[in-house]
């Protein structure tokens, strides 16, 4: 029987308010959000949060003071509402406990309309309504397995919050492999020499006790490989032994680049696990928006519609129609 | 007349009901005197603001006490408040069951189910617009067969009233599908999705008289148990015409508004933003529409029927409610709003208390119906002050 929302089990949702410890420009386009919460429920790295991008009392019209001489009235309640109304989707980019034992979130936001524009002018002290931890994260292989990280622009986030998984859990031999078409659309901070031959080299903070060598591409060439992701995947392959290539590659970014990874894993025998991006009405798997095809030998026409914001975002490639061929 | 929903409140001697009899003229009313049992006040003035309840306030973890001035028979459904979610906005049960206390939730209705299983449209299939959402969904769902299999047993276990939606392209579609829902105890009511405007062939039935009243007949001959909800498409001419279809048909409770049929396109592509093209309407953006057509409904027919309406259409919060309820409607329902949070029922329901409260209304369905539609002067709300 194939595998039903209902059936799979699932850690307990919430809906509620952060404090917005910090929000800083981390490139251009991008801000990164230090979110405080009391409690949150245990997520893994690959989910994501539903950001509501207005106040969060925006559907709540203010109710006027009662007066002597007659009855309070609601300030015009239509006009309340002229921000984004559904939520936005945003995946964890970090996680960690603060010293005053609150949640810390770490989400990283490029600001591509209404919704994100308003997150970028968040101020420390904020609050900012979020749902989560939402969906299915990556599925982390064995200690001893090699694992490569991929992403692309705005799909790096999950990937950091992976990092520091990956180390906290003993993880040794990984390499993160992360491009943008150029330098200041990265999001990411330096720290020391970034290679342009393709060696992965000690170049950016990482979150955690995480520290994995790293490969930078920039389509333009101003920063690290000038290629795509999959020439960094090309480089990584080759300097490797074939007792050391068998990875587990996982990868999150835009939708070409996802495919590009797809068709360059398979050809070279990786394992491979993609996060994508659907467009998301509710991220809860109750408006139906967000489907992708996935194989399912029981239909007759050999695929189903399966959900992006339940049954993934993270997806075994080869469980992925439009992602093999 | 027989109301569905009569009571006397001890303390003010008022007669409330969803259906009031004393409300036959819908003209101008005169000031009246508050210690007449014949009259509804719109409230009584506090000295004290008002202020939006919030969540925090309740306390999930205990089991819910209900509010019973919030207690409502919806045409034989005894509902603890007068909050429902609306179709296809909240799955068929487990999807939400972290998030939303079912036990504090005043009535569930699940996604459209069909006779066979369909698998929606290509995406894209939601588009968020101007304060609302269009989206072309095509009834995915998993067809009467798996419904009872898969999910029926949640059902069974969910602590408030449920009502199935029922959707079809033919008449025996929905007589099949109803009469099996039927058999279970645990599914409270039917509703009738007689007017989802994705799917070409569903149309007709939404749209025509004749066939509305058919189709609504022929399913209500089936149910021994189950009270049947006829659910009503905005995209017509004259709602009440088809809200009298309804009720000749056998139409139990009222419930409207669907979606409305709407296009987006991209100025960029010249292409629609739909791949179905056309979507329905839902949301904050629809609210007047919906308000509209529920006080139509009321006035023209649910009310001399003694029908009850479940009103909905961008509903968001307890002030959208208690407009919805002034403008005829007994029970609301949330839809897109789930969307945004899921909790949003509970709060309204919390609300509506807090304004019952305020007003110094004995009862919840001492709101339905009650629209001032006179000179300003002679029905300006007046001040109660209960003994
Ligand atoms: C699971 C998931 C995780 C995501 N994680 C991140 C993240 O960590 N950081 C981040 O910056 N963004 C992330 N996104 C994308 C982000 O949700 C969108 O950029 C955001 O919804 C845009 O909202 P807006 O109101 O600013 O733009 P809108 O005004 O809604 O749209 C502006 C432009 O953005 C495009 N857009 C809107 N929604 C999406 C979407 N879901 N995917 C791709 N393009 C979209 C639109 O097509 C349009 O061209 C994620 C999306 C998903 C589905
Ligand atoms: C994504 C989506 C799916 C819906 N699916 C159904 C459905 O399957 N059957 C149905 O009768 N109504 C369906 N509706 C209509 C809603 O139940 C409701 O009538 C409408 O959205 C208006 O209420 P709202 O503005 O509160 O959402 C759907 C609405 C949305 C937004
Ligand atoms: S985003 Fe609504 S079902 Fe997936």
């Amino acid at each position: 029987m194939r595998t039903m929302i209902a059936e799979r089990k699932r850690e307990k949702r919430c809906v509620v308010d952060a404090l917005v410890v910090a929000c800083t420009r981390v490139c251009r386009e991008h801000v990164a959000l230090e979110l405080s919460i009391r409690e949150f429920p245990a997520s893994e790295p690959g989910q994501f949060l539903e950001l509501l991008c207005r106040a969060t009392n925006a559907a709540e019209p203010a109710l006027r003071a009662w007066t002597d001489d007659g009855f309070p009235s609601l300030v015009n309640s239509e006009l309340s509402t002229q921000q984004p109304f559904l939520r936005r989707p945003f995946s964890i980019a970090d996680r960690w406990s603060a010293a005053d034992d609150t949640v810390r979130l770490g989400v990283i936001s490029r600001t591509v309309g209404a919704g994100t524009r308003w997150l970028e002018g968040l101020k420390s002290g904020d609050t900012l309504s979020l749902t989560g931890p939402l969906g299915r994260g990556f599925r982390i292989p064995s200690r001893e397995t090699p694992v490569v990280l991929i992403g692309g622009g705005v799909g790096l986030p999950p990937l950091l919050y992976l990092t520091r998984r990956l180390a906290e859990l003993g993880h040794r031999d990984v390499t993160a492999i992360f491009g943008a078409t150029t330098r200041d659309l990265l999001p990411l901070r330096f720290t020391g020499d970034v290679s342009c031959d393709g060696a992965p080299a000690a170049c950016i903070e990482w979150p955690g006790t995480a520290s994995f060598p790293t490969i930078i591409t920039t389509d333009d060439g101003t920063l690290g490989l000038r290629g795509r992701v999959t020439d960094g995947l090309s480089a990584w392959h080759a300097r490797r032994s074939a007792a050391t290539r068998n990875a587990v590659v996982m990868a999150c970014g835009p939708d070409a680049m996802l495919r590009a990874v797809a068709r360059v894993t398979r050809e070279r025998g990786l394992d491979c696990q993609l996060c994508i991006e659907r467009n998301m009405g509710c991220g809860l798997g109750t408006c139906l928006s967000c489907v992708v095809r996935v194989r399912d030998a029981a239909q007759p026409a050999g695929w189903r519609w399966a959900l992006a914001c339940s049954e993934g975002p993270v997806f075994a490639r080869d469980e992925l129609l439009d992602y093999s061929a | 007349m027989a109301y569905a929903f009569t009571r006397v409140n001890a303390s003010t001697g008022y007669v409330i009901g969803w259906n009031s009899a004393r409300r036959d003229q819908a003209g101008p009313r005169k000031k009246v005197d508050n210690s007449s049992p014949e009259t509804v006040t719109p409230g009584r003035a506090l000295t004290a603001p008002l202020r939006p309840v919030m969540l925090a306030v309740m306390d999930v973890s205990s089991d819910p006490t209900p509010d019973p001035r919030l207690r409502v028979n919806l045409g034989g459904l005894d509902l603890r408040n007068p909050v429902l979610t609306a179709s296809g906005t909240c799955g068929y049960g487990p999807e939400l069951a972290d998030l939303l206390d079912y036990r504090r939730l005043g009535g569930f209705t699940t996604k459209s189910v069909t006779l066979e299983e369909r698998p929606g449209n290509d995406p894209q299939r939601v588009v968020e617009v101007r304060a609302g959402l269009l989206n072309a969904i095509g009834l995915a769902n998993v067809g009467l067969q798996r419904f009872l299999v898969e999910k029926l047993p949640f059902i069974r276990t969910m602590p408030t009233v449920v009502l199935v939606n029922v959707a079809g392209q033919r008449v025996e579609d929905y007589v099949a599908v109803a009469a099996a829902l039927d058999e279970h105890a645990c599914i409270a009511g039917i509703e009738l999705n007689v007017s989802c405007p994705n799917v070409a062939d569903g149309l007709s039935f939404g749209t025509n008289p004749v066939r509305l009243r058919q189709v609504v007949a022929a399913v209500r001959k089936e149910l021994r148990r189950a009270k049947l909800v006829v659910k009503l498409s905005p995209n017509v001419t004259d709602i009440a015409e088809l809200a009298r279809a309804a009720v000749d048909g056998g139409a139990q409770i009222l419930s409207l508004v669907n979606t409305y049929v709407g296009l987006s396109i991209d100025p960029d592509t010249w292409r629609p933003r739909l791949a179905n093209v056309t979507g329905g309407l839902s949301g904050p953006a629809i609210k007047p529409l919906a308000l509209y057509n529920v006080h139509r409904v009321y006035r023209e027919v649910a009310r001399p029927a003694g029908i009850p309406i479940i009103g909905m259409g961008g509903i968001q919060n307890a002030a959208d409610a208690v407009e919805f309820l002034l403008a005829g409607a007994a029970a609301v329902a949330v839809g897109t709003t789930l969307f945004v949070d899921p909790t949003a029922p509970l709060k309204i329901a919390a609300g509506l208390a807090e304004y019952l409260t305020a007003r110094g209304l004995p009862h919840v369905a001492a709101l339905t119906g009650q629209l001032q539609l006179g000179a300003a002067e002679n029905c300006t709300p007046t001040a109660h002050v209960p003994s």
